[in-house]
């Protein structure tokens, strides 16, 4: 054991940290290679996706609605329309029961609901995906559509039109419903990231809030929330981030049409759920050959980039918020 | 300052058999005593001797530790603070609390200080004026004045402790209460921190919860010693440090015990 | 007068049943309306899995057995032999792969990389985390299932899922090694113990429930994923024989029951969902266990 080729003398030259860190004693066949994997990955999987899009068609037609042209318009819309209100509803619904469980609930009863939340996170899309498309949608179409085309139709977007696509479907397939299934999804991730947020506000800056006459509700809103402030923004860019990659759920409940929807009832689609849609359809050699195939991977690098530039964005504003918190 | 001033002497808070239990213990028992008005009080005791859980009980914050009973009287200018139809919330805009820690929120030095009138929506004017006072009153103006948007958090340890000094004081309560003010500080922002409470002593009630002796001796009017939830002793500083009538005292003010 | 009344005249600032400011009630109504009114969101977080456990399962149990269990689909009569043996091949591959992938370059992050270099590393990872699943169906179609001419099967299906699981393997490692205290680590090397020694004596049972308990919630996260599965194998009635045979999956069978929803096949569909509800849970169950045992065997690290 003694006579092992590892250089023991180098690591006394190291400065202790890097002593620390193993490298000196076993710099010999890069130990340190396999930390790349992450990035070659990454870029394995990017550079597959360029390939196969052959980059069919990055001109004008590209970036617009028309979908015969190969336009990315339609579904880029789709999955914003679905995602951005299944986010708001989702920050707004899961800040609530966070700020419950932090503020208001016994530490009993929070202690047995919470986990049910957490264990939601869990739940895998294509099972919401099979709730949502036989149980959900169907009762959201006779109970709340039908109440919401009569009762709301004042609201823009609720207005029942009276062509077929357009008017809430029986089994209440569309955008809403869309919508409604994201929230759902959603709303246990950014719960917890909210509520794990608010649980690190120091227990002195709570009663230091209540010891000026403050109720909680107030130091709740004024002081807690701003101070976690940096978790709660880190809890909306995932849950962004997992909205719109959101493929099967989606794709179950959204009546999957590539039309711009012309109300909250209407049938349209989403980039990833219109990939797992049409992927098969996609295979089969017909007048276009492999076009679609090639659009498809397109359409999946423009979410992936859309996902990178998200989760790049929410990395910088993080750093930028904690820095301001920080005073820095 | 803080409405008609009480005259010196004038009973302001009175303490009556007042007891604490918690699910397992007795953490206070049957403590009486008196603080009147321009007094500077310092409560000491060995850890564990329940002197943060009586500061606590004066402004009602014991009811935020679930399970934790208070029996006996507190009278605010002869009003108990726990009868029924009385708001917590209003006993504390009159009973200000710092704690061990600086505790400023993450926000602006300006609106730190103003957070308390924020909160009753009170009108710009009043809260300029009250948050300049406040801060002269805490012995931070000077210093601060420069940059009141600036973030609280950029302070110094020290200066954030006079923050929330401030704070508490830019809603003009009669009472202080704070909890072990300096112990995380260090000796000359201890020093600033003790000079403001000796020119705030002339104005308002203090109650000091400190574990120093010599904190204690420097700068109050009246001690009190805690030992395991019973009040043993409580006179006039010279003569607590001097001639302590129980054992227990002369034993703690000497160091010998912790 | 009362002697809770107050014995001298009071200035009204300091009378505690009197509000100064003229808001008082509306601060309280607004707390208490809080109070009462904000956990009712738990109804909206928490009715979802009530009403799904509850569905689900009214429409799997009555129909489930284990001759339903042990039977290969045939066509709209689904047994579920098949797409469960295909789900327990993939996912057991499909971890293979994510901790051949994840613990190396975890362990390699954690303990061989510079704070600067490990810092790019961990981002990259979180970013790729963030990679929606049917972005890497995709990239297991063109490059697995194509390029490499594997054609749709438990091999191609196998890979996609791993790489897919595979950040979540890398970030329990990297944490479960970096966050070793230093004590231990400048102890260990103290007393002479090998780079080598130190890995394998002290650091890694050190770390290996928080390791093992990443590996866990990957395959929580893996075994329902359906995306990156849809695109690179399909529905079979048989089991897997091989690396490159076709092979089914429970989530496939939910999909294709979306696909061509005939009665026999939605109920199918149901019972497959419920049985990896039961899976999920199962493996949650699991993580959380180990991860409170782990932690209250390594408290004493950490005072």
């Amino acid at each position: 054991m003694s006579s092992s080729p590892v250089p023991q003398a180098s690591g006394d030259r190291e400065p202790l940290p890097r002593l620390l860190r193993l490298r000196a004693g076993v710099a010999r066949g890069w130990p340190y290679a396999p930390a790349a994997i992450p990035i070659v990955l990454t870029l394995v999987v990017v550079l597959t996706l360029v390939d196969a899009s052959h980059l069919q068609n990055f001109g004008w037609s590209f970036f617009s609605f028309n979908t015969g042209a190969y336009g990315i318009g339609v579904f880029v819309l789709g999955s914003f329309l679905t995602s951005v209100p299944a986010l708001a509803l989702a920050m707004a619904i899961g800040l609530g029961v966070a700020i419950s469980s932090t503020t208001y609930l016994p530490r009993w009863l929070s202690g047995w609901l919470d986990p049910f939340v957490d264990l939601l996170a869990g739940i895998p899309s294509i099972i919401y995906g099979l709730w949502g498309w036989l149980i959900l949608a169907p009762f959201l179409a006779s109970n709340v559509y039908a109440w919401s085309t009569v009762h709301l139709a004042w609201i823009p977007g609720l207005e029942p039109i009276t062509s077929a696509p357009a008017s809430p479907a029986a089994n209440g397939a569309g955008l809403a419903s869309g919508i409604v299934i994201l929230t759902l999804m959603i709303l246990p991730i950014t719960t917890l990231l909210m509520r794990d947020a608010l649980q690190s506000v120091p227990r002195d800056l709570w009663e230091s809030g209540l010891a000026l006459g403050a109720t909680r509700w107030e130091v709740s809103r004024r002081v807690a929330i701003p101070y976690a402030k940096r978790g709660i923004l880190g809890a909306a860019f995932l849950g962004f981030g997992r909205a719109i990659g959101e493929t099967v759920a989606v794709a179950m409940v959204i009546g999957q049409a590539a039309v711009v929807p012309t109300n909250a009832y209407a049938h349209t689609t989403t980039m990833a759920s219109y990939i797992i849609s049409t992927f098969q359809t996609a295979l089969e050699p017909g007048v276009v050959g492999r076009t679609t195939l090639h659009f498809l991977a397109e359409l999946g690098l423009v979410l992936l980039a859309i996902t990178l530039l998200v989760n790049l964005a929410g990395r910088w504003m993080i750093r930028r918020t904690f820095a301001n918190v920080a005073g820095l | 300052m803080s409405g008609p001033p009480a005259g010196v002497g004038e009973t302001v808070v009175a303490v009556e058999d007042v007891s604490v239990r918690s699910r397992d213990r007795l953490l206070l028992d049957g403590i009486s005593i008196d603080f009147a008005a321009r007094s500077l009080t310092a409560v000491v005791g060995p850890s564990g001797c329940g002197k943060t859980t009586f500061i606590r009980t004066l402004n009602r914050m014991t009811e935020l530790t679930p399970g934790l009973k208070v029996r006996g009287t507190i009278r605010y200018l002869g009003q108990n603070i726990y009868a029924p139809g009385v708001n917590p919330v209003v006993v504390r805009r009159r009973m200000g609390m710092v704690f061990q820690r600086p505790t400023v929120f993450p926000m602006s030095v300006f609106e730190n200080a103003a957070f308390g009138l924020r909160i009753v929506h009170a009108p710009e004017e009043e809260v300029d004026a009250a948050v300049t006072e406040a801060l002269q009153r805490a012995g931070l103006w000077e210093e601060v004045r420069a940059d009141l948007d600036g973030s609280a958090l950029a302070l110094s340890g020290g200066q954030q402790q006079r923050l929330c000094i401030a704070r508490a004081l830019a809603v003009r309560p009669r009472v202080l209460l704070l909890d072990e003010p300096t112990s995380a500080l260090d000796p000359a922002a201890t020093q600033r921190v003790e000079s403001t409470l000796e020119r705030l002593k002339e104005d308002i009630v203090l109650v000091l919860v400190t574990h120093n002796v010599g904190q204690a001796a420097r700068i109050s009017d009246r001690i009190a010693f805690l030992h395991s939830g019973k009040l043993v002793e409580v006179g006039a500083t010279a003569d607590i440090l001097e001639r302590p009538r129980e054992k227990l005292t002369e034993q703690f003010i000497t160091g010998r015990f912790e | 007068m009362s002697p809770s009344e107050p014995l001298i005249s009071v200035p009204a600032i300091d009378d505690l049943r009197r509000d100064r400011s003229g808001h008082l009630v509306g601060r309280t109504v607004l707390d208490r309306s809080a109070k009462w009114l904000l956990p009712l969101l738990y109804l909206v977080a928490i009715g979802p899995i009530l009403s799904l456990v509850y569905w689900i399962s009214v429409r799997a149990v009555p129909t489930l057995s284990w001759h339903v269990l042990t039977t290969n689909p045939s066509g709209e009569a689904g047994g579920l032999y098949a797409p469960l043996m295909g789900s327990l091949a993939i996912i057991l591959l499909a971890t293979a792969v994510a901790v051949a992938f994840g613990f190396l370059g975890g362990l390699a992050t954690a303990e061989y990389l510079s704070d600067r270099a490990a810092e790019t590393v961990r981002v990259s990872a979180n970013v790729f985390a963030g990679t929606p699943a049917i972005i890497l169906g995709l990239f297991g179609y063109f490059a697995l299932v194509e390029y490499l001419g594997w054609g749709p099967s438990l091999a191609a299906a196998s890979v996609t899922l791993g790489i897919f699981m595979t950040p979540y393997v890398f970030r329990a490692t990297d944490l479960a090694y970096a966050s070793i205290p230093r004590h231990i680590r400048e102890a260990a090397v103290g007393s002479g113990a090998r780079p080598v020694q130190y890995l394998l004596r002290i650091a890694t049972p050190i770390a290996f429930p928080q390791v093992l308990t990443g590996i866990f919630l990957a395959m929580a996260i893996g075994v329902g994923e359906t995306a990156p599965l849809v695109l690179t194998t399909n529905q079979y009635s048989l089991p897997p024989t091989g690396l490159f045979s076709k092979a089914g999956a429970l989530p496939l069978d939910i999909w294709g029951a979306y696909q061509n929803p005939l009665p026999g096949i939605v109920t199918a569909a149901f019972q497959s969902a419920f049985l990896l509800l039961v899976i999920v849970v199962g493996l949650n169950v699991i993580v959380r266990v180990v991860a409170v045992r782990s932690r209250r065997r390594l408290e004493g690290l950490y005072r």
